[in-house]
């Protein structure tokens, strides 16, 4: 026996949330874009078109602009007022399984040496409602990172397109259950997923190359057509370098936290004028090192989810996977 | 043509003219980009076809390609532009670049569902065989007629420029604050471009702060105007920046307006004769002074 709720019962209970709750899906803008955006009422939600998405839900946890608190100077007093992060709830719908398995790659991050209120309360404030995936293109690699297309990890609730005008809906946590309480009908059906995607890499074999060749040309070939645009980094949904600055006045202004790319030279570019990282090859090697070496040591698991979408787009066809594969020759050949 | 081009390239790398040919390929994802040939073995690598969109010319002030030695290029009718504005801008000797032009029918637009068509930039374009080149691979069959400035206004991005302007002030306004609220402040415009090389770009200066870092709309609204300033008579259409551009921005007609002005108002064309001294930066008695009011 399963639970199913039809579309348009769907997007009733979306316009039933919009007054009380800021609600994120999928929308195509006048550009012909899709974005997850954050639904006005005119708002038609694309619920299954979270894969040609050029955003990711990431930036409704760790915006890519945030007022962390606003100074205004008396004379010689200086009063600082501090930012609510998120007022409303917030609910998303129709993200990738990739996607929502990501937030609770962040989490240890985002309250380690410091507890960063800004994120975890988005975090608490959220319920994401994730769609199973029924396809998958040449770029997705989840099962390479030990996902597959409906991954339950982060989500709330999982969907399931049944193809026929209806979800059948799998409830995960307390907050899914309350949100789809009395909305689903009992059924026979239950939602099937597309083929989990080929293994592209070995992820042992390339963590254990990894610790061998930080120093190899390696790095430099491969990335010679990187211009450095650092895209990848921005629709990662597991990237989360950010920097801090200062903008207003001397009388009046605002710290704030943007977001911030690896792959740009000025990252690393000390005061003294000396770049530990000076080549793209260097800079590279950093997202990798990152993702398969550094961050699993440290919190115990990988910071990437497979989503494909670094090099998904990417101009120059490079991200992860290509690099990886790479790799993964190299440790064949060996 | 492909073949030409391999054999081309062999010949620089195996004479040793050049050490490193940049060039178009598939690459490991099946896709086309950019490659770096140093073996004359692997000249048989490169492709040339209506996907080689990309503008290859901003790898030629690369500190990392630039290490791999003398460099080959080779370029469409457009990108060739770019190499003539960078040696007017001192950017490049002549001696420090072989060019291999290639005749172009015009790129296809891969991006978005259905058949590609042809790209909006490349509608207008009737210079399709490189000029100021080494080699030309190709022949003048791919060239078109020129186009009036009326019948390009019908055309292509010059048409949606047209539009553009054709609305009052406030509506041109909002279309802007809806493209640039998109922007991410990610800077892929900037590090597509040829012609943006500077070693530090303005808007990452900090002491002080000249454009705030801030995805808003007050720091999306300085970044893209004041880089559309800075290659103002200095672009060369090639579309690289709103290829780039994750967010669909349409850099390409904030350019094409500053480009339309230098061409109609001061005959201005970047790019196309090798010597001549950047628009900006350069007075001439005959400079039209009715905009001084």
């Amino acid at each position: 026996m399963s639970q199913i709720i039809s579309s348009e019962q769907l997007l009733s209970l979306i316009r039933e949330l919009l007054p009380t709750k800021n609600v994120i899906a999928p929308v195509q803008t006048d550009n012909g874009q899709i974005y997850f955006q954050t639904l006005k009422e005119s708002d038609s939600p694309l619920l299954t078109e979270a894969m040609k998405a050029v955003n990711t839900i990431k930036e409704f946890f760790f915006p890519r602009h945030e007022v962390l608190y606003t100074f205004v100077r008396h004379g010689n007093d200086v009063d600082v007022i501090d930012s609510v992060p998120m007022e409303k709830e917030q609910v998303i719908f129709g993200c990738r399984p990739c996607e929502a398995a990501s937030l609770p790659i962040l989490d240890p991050l985002f309250a380690w040496d410091y507890q960063d209120r800004f994120f975890q309360i988005r975090r608490e404030k959220t319920t994401v409602v994730t769609l199973a995936c029924r396809e998958a293109d040449e770029h997705c690699f989840c099962s390479s990172v030990g996902g597959s297309p409906d991954n339950t990890s982060g989500s709330d609730v999982m969907l399931y397109d049944l193809g026929n005008g209806s979800f059948e809906v799998r409830v995960l946590t307390d907050k899914g259950k309350s949100l789809f309480a009395g909305k689903t009908s009992s059924s026979q059906e239950t939602g099937s997923v597309c083929d989990t995607p080929v293994q592209k890499f070995d992820v042992d074999a390339v963590q254990n190359w990894l610790k061998d060749n930080f120093k190899n040309p390696f790095w430099d070939e491969m990335t010679y057509r990187c211009v450095g645009c650092g895209v990848c980094t921005y629709i990662c949904p597991t990237c989360h370098c950010f920097d801090i600055v200062d903008e207003g006045s001397f009388q009046k202004g605002q710290r704030v936290k943007n977001w911030d790319s690896c792959q740009s030279a000025l990252f690393t570019l000390h005061a003294s004028g000396h770049n530990p990282r000076e080549t793209q090859g260097q800079r590279q090697r950093q997202r990798i090192m990152h993702k398969f070496s550094v961050y699993p040591e440290k919190f115990d698991r990988l910071l990437c989810t497979g989503c494909g979408n670094c090099t998904r787009q990417c101009r120059t066809s490079l991200g992860i996977r290509p690099l990886l594969e790479a790799i993964q020759k190299k440790t064949e050949e060996n | 043509m492909e073949k030409q081009l391999r054999e081309t390239a062999k010949k620089l790398l195996q004479e040793g003219t050049v050490q490193v040919v940049i060039g178009y390929g598939r690459v490991e994802t099946g896709g086309i980009g950019a490659i770096f040939v140093t073996n004359p073995d692997n000249a048989d690598n490169l492709v040339w076809n209506q996907e080689c969109s990309q503008n290859l010319v901003t790898y030629l002030t690369r500190k990392e390609i630039r290490k791999l030695g003398k460099a080959a290029i080779v370029v469409k009718a457009c990108d060739a532009r770019a190499v003539v504005v960078l040696k007017n801008e001192s950017q490049l000797e002549n001696n420090d670049v072989v060019v291999i032009g290639v005749a172009c029918p015009g790129i296809l637009n891969h991006r978005g569902s259905g058949d590609p068509v042809l790209q909006a930039r490349c509608e207008t374009c009737t210079e399709r065989l490189p000029k100021n080149v080494d080699f030309v691979i190709g022949d003048e069959s791919v060239n078109l007629p020129p186009l009036s400035v009326e019948q390009r206004s019908r055309k292509g991005n010059y048409a949606k420029l047209a539009k553009l302007m054709a609305m009052t002030q406030e509506e041109r306004f909002r279309f802007w604050k809806d493209e640039f609220s998109r922007c991410i402040r990610c800077y892929a415009c900037r590090q597509s471009c040829p012609l943006c090389y500077c070693n530090q770009c303005v808007v990452d200066k900090n002491r002080p702060v000249r454009i705030d870092t801030s995805a808003t709309l007050k720091g999306n609204f300085a970044w893209n105007i004041l880089r559309a300033f800075h290659l103002a008579g200095r672009c060369i259409g090639c579309g690289a920046c709103s290829e780039a551009c994750p967010a669909g921005i349409e850099l390409d007609l904030l350019n094409l307006t500053l480009s339309q002005v230098s061409e109609l108002e001061f005959h201005h064309f970047s790019g196309q004769e090798p010597g001549t001294a950047p628009l900006i930066g350069t007075y001439s008695e005959g400079d039209k002074e009715d905009f001084i009011q």
